[in-house]
């Protein structure tokens, strides 16, 4: 039997072997993670790998290992990879140390509390009520609306945190409906644009996700080369726009809505907007200066840096006492920050010693025939790993290998960073592919057949967008394969 | 059913057991100078005013005295010097009364009499540390129950540091293996359950021990998934009277506020939750035709629930009081029947076995196989060993099954 929620607790009342097998697997793993180290330690060895890149490889091992079977937190992983560098004699501790400092780390850190300041004084919330309730009069309006919503917000804020916004919002709609979960088209519907428009919508700028800062830190820490925060928005809203399309057109043909009267919908977001009040004077000053700072990102982003434009801004926020440490604090993903900052050293301890390089010969440039195939080959494994597995994490162990297979197969190492972080933000298919997937899930409305073929379908659709754009629109912007 | 030996007096102690609870035992004017037996006043269950036997076979009883129908007793109760005996038709066996234990004379760090905020039956201490039971307040309560023993007649539950007191004081005293905590009935969805929520993790925090509760159904199975994570091991939920109609005339409040159903319900999740053998349901004996609590028995069973039989006597100051009583003939099948089916479920007697107010199955096989169940596993149990085996494996069997869903989603977020 499945494990049944209650309260804060889960019970698990399957037989208790199972348990115990599955209990007695984690020190199984941590104690496989530290073999697969030593083994890569002392067994690999090639003339094209000198010693210091056999240590890193045999940090990234194990890093991947537990970032796979998820042994450790992620972040403690990533810790592990900081100390580890050093005491095997891949890096020095100082240059370890220093590697955490990366502009990626603390952009993301400013756009986590940018975010924060959006949610906590419900500025984000009302945004997103006043429009559903601008489009939301039929249902398939208040359908696309609920897509577009979730796919805009993205575009500047996490999406996991809009998802996590927007979610009760729908659930309150699907409530008055009086839709019961098992047989709602509508409300299958309305829950896959949630996720779909906040996964789609994510991977358009620097702030929908944090994969994209750490692909472009890793990218700037291994090559020097990056991106501008309007050169990555355009060339990526693009796909974001044509996957949405190919998205809501799905919606209609897996989900026909037919005739339903959501005027009590509705009502329900009038009441909440209602509830709300008038904007208040700490979401006016918040909504200026996040608009300030998305048109500081597009101007003078490449000027002053992401991380300091990001920094500046919430600077201004205390300043002006629209928020408070206190109030921020507990919506700061710090884990997160924690895992960009080892995986970016991580990464870099790969490149500066070989070892990413010599990986990439014997994986992905053993097996690839050219750049067609290595950028197909890369995308697939970055969309194949995120539905298993932290987006993140899979961004930190494809990068490194991409920028060297890049150099091998003479494929500008630029474009490695929105092949990677692109379809690692492309999760569509398993609840457990993404937080907004799972919310989705949760719902009750979805089975993982709902999920899973029309996921497939925007899987490939996906991959095929993202090849055509890497090979005829991405160029006519300066990056080409 | 077996065939059961109608002499009381016989070597079996099971159906001794039966009939001195059903009977109860006139006292003999050589214990009324026994004041180091009565230092408290009798505890009364719901059942009746009783003092706790030891009787041959170590199996413990129950036995009311001083309520008017143990008068007409024909057990009577005697002393010579420090040695007791019960006397029938001419015939005595040695018994042992179970003493008041010393911590009755003391009082909690608020000043209350401990024996008031707990008394030990035998291996466990139970405590009602709530207020008055809600039946009796909303007057839905049991015809069969004195409801001065759900909570007496306080208006404020007992404090949590005069219950860790009392807990401490018992087993400082020797006097108990476990803690039973049970309370009446609470109108809310929980049932009670986050009012005795700081009980239960106050002596888990302070005592390596067992918790038992006792309450009325949740209105939501979750918080039985609740209670077995916050540290409870054993649970029941008592139905009393399995036939529906008859549970709605003698028992208004069980029937309207929670259902007939709902005991069912509750007691058939919990038993996937709590290890087998730990969730039990009383039954009645006395107040439905005997097939109808068969049929009760039946429905617990199949469920994987221990039933455990109290049989019924009129109290005094109960509106049963002038109900008859059944006889031992009628109710012995009854045991009998319990401990087999029982038995034939593969139901792990061990753990609710030495209830002086009711039969388990474990003493039922008195009825039925008295040499079932001697020795193996039933006297590990009871062993300082077996008793510590236990706590362990029940505190590994929670912190394999139970995990503490992390709501932050944000840390979902990576």
């Amino acid at each position: 039997m499945a494990p049944t929620k209650s309260g804060s607790f889960v019970v698990d009342t399957r037989p208790l072997w199972i348990i115990l097998l599955q209990s007695s697997l984690h020190p199984i793993l941590l104690l496989i993670g530290v073999v697969l180290y030593v083994a890569v330690l002392y067994s690999v060895s090639s003339a094209d790998l000198d010693p210091t890149g056999q240590r890193a490889l045999a940090v990234f091992a194990l890093c991947v290992f537990y970032w796979v079977f998820d042994v450790l937190p992620l972040m403690i992983t990533s810790l592990l990879a900081i100390v580890l560098l050093p005491l095997a004699g891949a890096l020095p501790a100082k240059d370890a140390y220093a590697l955490f400092g990366n502009e990626a780390v603390f952009f993301i850190l400013g756009a986590f509390i940018l975010a924060a300041a959006m949610m906590k004084s419900g500025l984000s919330n009302r945004l997103a009520l006043v429009i559903l309730h601008r489009f939301g009069h039929d249902p398939i309006t208040l359908l696309r609306g609920v897509f577009v919503l979730n796919a805009l917000m993205s575009f500047f804020m996490s999406e996991h945190a809009v998802a996590a916004m927007t979610f009760p919002i729908i659930v309150e709609i699907l409530a008055v409906l009086h839709l019961p979960p098992e047989r709602a088209n509508y409300g299958k519907s309305l829950m896959l644009a949630m996720a779909w428009g906040t996964t789609i919508g994510g991977v358009a700028t620097l702030l929908g996700g944090a994969r994209a800062p750490l692909a472009i830190g890793i990218l700037r820490e291994l090559t020097g080369d990056t991106y501008s925060f309007t050169e990555w928005a355009i060339l990526n809203i693009p796909l974001s726009v044509l996957l949405s399309v190919v998205a809501i057109y799905l919606l209609d043909v897996f989900f026909p809505v037919g005739e339903l009267d959501i005027s009590r919908a509705d009502q329900a977001v009038q009441d909440r907007l209602t509830k709300m009040g008038r904007m208040t004077l700490q979401e006016r000053v918040i909504a200026v200066v996040m608009a300030a700072t998305v048109l500081a990102w597009i101007t003078l982003g490449e000027q002053f840096g992401l991380a300091n434009v990001a920094l500046v801004a919430v600077v201004i926020l205390f300043a002006s006492k629209a928020v408070e440490w206190r109030d921020i604090e507990g919506y700061v993903n710090w884990g997160l920050i924690l895992m960009y900052g080892g995986a970016i050293t991580l990464g870099s301890a790969l490149h500066r010693t070989g070892a990413a390089a010599w990986l990439a010969d014997q994986t992905i440039a053993s097996w690839a025939t050219g750049p067609v195939s290595v950028l197909i080959f890369i995308a697939v494994a970055a969309i194949v790993l995120t539905e298993v597995m932290s987006n993140s994490a899979a961004v930190a162990i494809i990068m490194p290998l991409s920028i060297a297979v890049a150099g091998q197969f003479d494929i500008d190492p630029r474009i490695m960073a929105p092949i990677v972080a692109v379809p690692a933000g492309l999760s569509f298919m398993l609840p457990i592919g993404t937080p907004a997937n799972a919310l989705a899930f949760s719902s009750g409305y979805l089975r993982v057949r709902d999920l899973a073929v029309p996921g497939l379908i925007l899987h490939v659709v996906g991959l095929v967008i993202l090849n055509l754009m890497a090979w005829f629109y991405w160029p006519l912007l300066g990056t080409s394969p | 059913m077996s065939a059961v030996s109608q002499d009381p007096m016989s070597a079996n102690p099971g159906i001794l057991k039966l009939d001195l609870a059903i009977r109860g035992a006139a006292l003999d004017d050589s214990l009324q100078s026994r004041e180091d037996l009565f230092r408290v006043p009798p505890a009364r269950s719901a059942v009746a005013r009783s003092l706790d036997l030891i009787l041959p076979g170590n199996v413990l009883v129950s036995a009311p005295v001083g309520e008017a129908f143990t008068q007409d007793s024909p057990y009577k109760l005697i002393a010579e010097n420090d040695r007791f005996y019960l006397q029938s038709n001419g015939e005595r066996a040695e018994v042992r009364i179970v003493a008041p234990p010393g911590y009755y004379a003391m009082k909690t760090r608020s000043g209350i009499p401990m024996w008031r905020v707990g008394r030990s039956y035998g291996p466990y201490l139970a405590i009602n540390p709530a207020k008055r039971c809600g039946f009796s307040q909303t007057g839905s309560e049991c015809q069969f129950c004195d409801s001065s023993t759900q909570g007496s007649d306080r208006d404020e539950p007992i404090p949590v540091d005069d219950v860790i007191d009392t807990v401490r004081a018992a087993f400082a005293d020797g006097a108990i293996d476990f803690v039973y905590l049970h309370m009446g009935y609470v109108d809310s969805d929980d049932a009670g359950v986050q009012s005795i929520e700081p009980y239960v993790r106050a002596i888990k925090r302070n005592f390596d021990t067992l918790v038992a509760v006792q309450l009325q159904p949740p209105r939501e199975n979750r918080w039985i998934d609740y209670i077995y994570a916050i540290g409870v091991d054993a649970i029941s939920y008592s139905v009393q009277i399995h036939d529906a109609a008859i549970l709605e005339t003698l028992c208004s409040g069980r029937s309207q506020q929670v259902g007939r159903d709902r005991y069912y319900e509750a007691l058939r999740h919990a038993a996937t939750i709590f290890p087998n053998g730990t969730v039990w349901s009383d039954l009645i004996i006395g107040l439905e035709p005997v097939e109808s609590t068969l049929a009760g028995i039946d429905a617990l069973v199949e469920m994987g629930v221990l039933p455990v039989l109290s049989v019924f006597r009129p109290l005094d100051d109960t509106q049963l009081r002038d109900h008859p009583m059944p006889s031992s003939e009628d109710v012995a099948p009854v045991f009998a029947y319990m401990f087999e089916r029982v038995r034939q479920a593969g139901i792990n007697m061990n753990w609710v076995r030495d209830l002086s107010f009711a039969v388990t199955p474990f003493e039922a096989r008195f009825f039925s196989d008295p040499n079932a169940l001697d020795g193996g596993l039933g006297s590990l149990y009871r062993s300082k060993i077996g008793n510590l085996a236990v706590r362990n494996l029940s505190r590994l069997r929670r912190r394999l099954r139970v995990r503490k869903v992390n709501d932050s989603y944000g840390s979902s977020g990576l």
